[in-house]
């Protein structure tokens, strides 16, 4: 069985690349926890990371933890889609491709959907457990309002889980001397993205609503939500593209994206 | 007994260790270099200001790569009473060119870099990664275990430099009681300015900067307080007798309060932003608590043996740990070679220290660090001195001047202070300083 393991590595303080103020994220972690535990002695577990020169030391760390190939795709800086395409090229053959729900720059978590898609596989984010000892892989995803969806997920699959699903194990001594020199491959990655993204706080945009009517305790009821019956969500069925332009109005009507 | 894992374990890559290991990488020994810290410096806090004139024979040229915030051109001194201050200033060009003298800079730069140069000779630094005690056989030390899986690691000689409070020296008995009133705990905040400000408010331009000692400011704990200048930061802080300031009810964090509410400090610092507030135990008895450097098979140095130069007008703790850290891979060398591993073989380590600055400023200055912090030095003397110059540079008119050795003694009997006393105190000083 194959396994990959996919890592961000993110320069903490965004400034030079320096391996003091850069790592990988605890939810990156679990996903090699995860296949460490999955994986029989035979198999094969590959991590990969797209990211410059700096990004050896954390795969490195991979394989003292037991890690059994490191490949690092040399770019910096590439948008997510072109970095997912390289990543489907050493992932494909995998049993199941594991991830960090969220990097540590809080990223889109974009690069898994599109590895799933490249790959043909199933998707399953946002996991709070993952049950290795079951085939297919069974699954506990987080959802909305504390609720939660069990799921079995047959391979192909791309999994992202939290990093409270697992701990990362210390690798011992030996491993960890032998991995100072252990070799990294590397293989050519996309160029740096023209695309910049800006990242900015989340500002609702303003709505009008209707004045306000009725007395003082009405309208202090109203903006509390107080008495009326709590909607935690909504569900509706419809065909893909129109579901797709769901979420986009729903979005624009939240503020999310421009009106 | 069994092949050792590698030649030399030093545990800890602060100053003192990274040293040790260049030394002996450099004369072709396997060495381990154990950081519990994810990279070396990352665990470590000192006040400021490295003396590193100990690395030329280290590392020739040392600050051309040197990660220094600013060199220290302007060295004060400053007494502090409650709404009074004195300053002894010093500037000197020369001190911000090569060869310089003393600067700050932040020790996770710092030790990152001597760690890196180790590895550059050949060093294997191995992060997150805790001694957890001796390996021992007969009485001889033959290694380490840490907290990894398997993490045992067996070499010929151990040397701790894992800082104060050394587990590893305290493991191997060579420490006596320990008396928490060699101890003083080091309290810091570190405040970010724009460089432009701090150029500004301390007289500095460009890579200049500016080291202020202090006397009182501590909230009436005996111990010391400084104000140092980083390229746009400050670090704010004070250094407090742990005895003195566990009998009082002030949190060190509120002395640090105190001291940046002061009106000679407070335009030094106003309108920054505090960025980190850290503390650390520092051992300041100097001399008098020394542990035992040497034992078979391990040698202990840096703050793990105490060498930390509290004197008042010299503050020192980076450069003796960098010193005996390549004093210790000396003796090491010397050991390996002759193939001789017990204290005998590694004497040589002390009768280094003996013959160099390390321990002959110790043993010169032994009774300094109690003289300074003595409750006549803390509490008297200041109101004592301030007071002396406020009525120098007072114009009393229409009264007439009087005599300065009439005012001084006026003061000196306000203060309370007795001849006596001060005459001890200024024999002490002179056996000291002089």
């Amino acid at each position: 069985m194959k396994l990959t393991v996919c890592w961000k590595w993110v320069t903490v303080d965004g400034g030079e690349p320096d391996d003091r103020w850069a790592g990988v994220s605890p939810a990156d972690e679990a996903a090699l926890e995860t296949a460490l535990t999955v994986a029989a002695a035979d198999d094969e577990v590959v991590v990969v990371s797209a990211g410059p020169p700096g990004a050896v030391a954390a795969l490195r760390r991979a394989l003292a933890a037991g890690a059994t190939r490191a490949v690092r795709i040399d770019t910096d800086g590439a948008a997510s889609r072109d970095v997912a395409t390289a990543v489907a090229a050493i992932a494909a053959g995998s049993d199941y491709v594991l991830c960090g729900d969220y990097s540590l720059d809080r990223g889109t978590g974009s690069v898994p959907a599109f590895l799933a898609a490249d790959l043909g596989a199933a998707q399953a984010l946002g996991l709070v457990s993952v049950d290795v000892t079951r085939r297919p892989v069974r699954v506990v995803r987080r959802l909305d309002g504390g609720r939660r969806e069990v799921l079995d997920v047959p391979a192909p699959a791309v999994l992202s889980v939290e990093g409270s699903v697992a701990r990362l194990r210390r690798a011992s001594l030996a491993a960890s001397l032998a991995s100072n020199s252990a070799p990294v491959d590397v293989v050519g990655g996309p160029p740096r993205s023209e695309q910049v993204a800006v990242v900015t706080a989340y500002r609702p945009r303003a709505r009008s609503l209707p004045a306000p009517a009725g007395g003082t305790l009405t309208r202090v009821r109203d903006i509390l939500d107080i008495g009326g019956e709590p909607v935690h969500s909504e569900s509706v069925t419809l065909d893909p593209p129109a579901a797709a332009r769901r979420i986009v109005d729903q979005l624009r009507d939240w503020g999310h994206l421009p009106a | 007994m069994p092949d050792p894992d590698v030649d030399v374990v030093v545990v800890g890559a602060g100053p003192a260790g990274a040293a040790a290991a260049t030394v002996l990488a450099r004369a072709g020994h396997s060495v381990i270099l154990l950081e519990r810290g994810p990279f070396a410096g990352s665990k470590n806090m000192y006040g400021g200001v490295v003396y590193p004139r100990i690395l030329d024979q280290l590392h020739p040229q040392w600050w051309e790569d040197a990660p220094v915030q600013r060199w220290i051109t302007r060295r004060s001194t400053m007494v502090l009473t409650d709404d009074q201050a004195l300053t002894v200033d010093f500037r000197s060009e020369r001190w911000g060119r090569p060869p310089f003298n003393g600067a700050t800079a932040y020790r996770p730069d710092w030790d990152h870099w001597l760690a890196a140069k180790a590895q550059a000779d050949g060093a294997t630094l191995v992060c997150s990664t805790t001694a957890t005690g001796l390996l021992r056989e007969g009485g001889q030390v033959v290694g380490v275990t840490t907290d990894r899986p398997d993490g045992d690691l067996r070499a010929h000689v151990v040397i701790a430099c894992d800082g104060v409070n050394s587990f590893l020296a305290k493991e191997a008995g060579m420490y006596g009681e320990v008396d928490a009133a060699n101890y003083t705990v080091g309290v810091k905040e570190t405040i970010a300015l724009p460089k432009d400000v701090i150029d500004a408010r301390f007289g500095v331009r460009g890579r200049e900067g500016q080291d202020i000692e202090i006397l009182g400011g501590t909230g009436g704990v005996n111990g010391g307080a400084f104000v140092y200048t980083n390229l746009d930061t400050l670090a704010v802080g004070c250094v407090l007798k742990l005895p003195k300031l566990s009998a009082q009810a002030l949190r060190p964090e509120e002395i640090i309060d105190g001291l940046k509410r002061h009106p000679a400090i407070r335009p030094l610092v106003e309108d920054g932003e505090v960025k980190e507030y850290s503390a650390h135990v520092i051992p300041e008895a100097g001399l008098s608590m020394m542990p035992q450097m040497t034992g078979d098979g391990m040698l202990v140095a840096g703050d793990a043996a105490a060498m930390c130069l509290a004197a008042g007008i010299w503050l020192e703790g980076v450069n003796f740990a960098m010193a005996s850290g390549m004093y210790a891979g000396e003796a090491a060398v010397e050991a390996l070679a002759a193939g001789d591993a017990s204290a005998a073989g590694l004497a040589g380590y002390e009768r280094r220290l003996r013959d160099t600055f390390v321990l002959r400023d110790h043993r010169k200055l032994r009774r300094a660090p109690e003289l300074v912090l003595s409750d006549r030095v803390q509490h008297l003397y200041p109101e004592m001195i301030a007071n002396t110059v406020e009525r120098m540079f007072r114009v009393d008119n229409p009264a007439p001047k009087p005599g300065l050795r009439r005012i001084f003694s006026d003061e000196r009997r306000r203060a309370g202070v007795t001849l006596r006393d001060l005459a001890r105190d200024a024999l002490d000083g002179l056996r000291s300083f002089g």
